[in-house]
């Protein structure tokens, strides 16, 4: 898929782990794993929102469109 | 009080008992097929004569289909007894029954031959196959919505 999900990197930037991020954003370890791996098919509204106040981050940190041939 | 989890437990049990019911069948053919040439002899179709021997290859092929469509309903209703409904196993039981009826109607079609009256119930068998392969289809479609579900964070 080329929408590339950049959620580990903006957890390293702000150095907060997944259990923890998991919790403040109300959602399973499980779900976050599955958002993190990029096997997630689509983002509630919701959960960006949440994501970006946590993280004190804008959609576009999280979330890249790359061409699909250079994936 | 009854409930879903009662009529699933029916719905197995019935399983369970056609799974010993159909076998025992199995072994009567040669009886049923004797009878049912004693006493509708003079049947109506192509060909005339004895339909001892058609009847009987075609009551055993059915009852083949029928131990094949046990075991896919068995898999089937255990699979709903643990809450997965919406699975691509499921859609495979679905899509075996749906074969069987529509195979288990070539025999009963052919013995048509011998007896028009046999090509109701290969109509029957056929018609039912299909409306199973439709169901089959709406499954698909729910696995599918349902993965876009889970998979919606």
């Amino acid at each position: 898929m080329p929408i590339i999900v950049n959620l580990d990197v903006m957890m390293a930037k702000r150095k907060i782990s997944s259990g923890d991020l998991a919790k403040k954003i109300d959602i399973t370890p499980a779900n976050l794993s599955i958002l993190k791996t990029g096997k997630a098919k689509a983002i509630r509204f919701s959960t960006l929102e949440k994501l970006c106040e946590v993280l004190q981050c804008q959609p576009g940190d999280i979330l890249e469109w790359r061409d699909e041939e250079e994936v | 009080m009854w409930n879903k989890t009662k009529s699933l437990q029916l719905s197995l049990l019935l399983v369970k008992v056609l799974f010993v019911f159909v076998p025992l069948l199995m072994t009567c053919v040669p009886v049923i097929a004797e009878w049912y040439d004693a006493v509708y002899g003079e049947g109506v179709g192509f060909l005339d004569g004895s339909v001892y021997w058609p009847l009987s290859i075609t009551l055993y092929l059915a009852a083949i289909c029928a131990m094949v469509c046990l075991y896919a309903l068995h898999k089937l209703l255990g699979n709903i007894k643990k809450d997965e409904v919406f699975t691509p196993t499921n859609c495979k039981c679905l899509r075996i029954i749906s074969w069987c009826c529509i195979l288990a109607a070539i025999p009963f079609g052919l013995l048509g031959i011998w007896r028009f009256l046999s090509f109701i119930v290969a109509l029957a068998a056929a018609f039912f196959g299909l409306i199973l392969r439709v169901l089959k289809n709406v499954f698909e479609k729910a696995v599918e919505l349902k993965e876009e579900n889970d998979f919606t964070i």
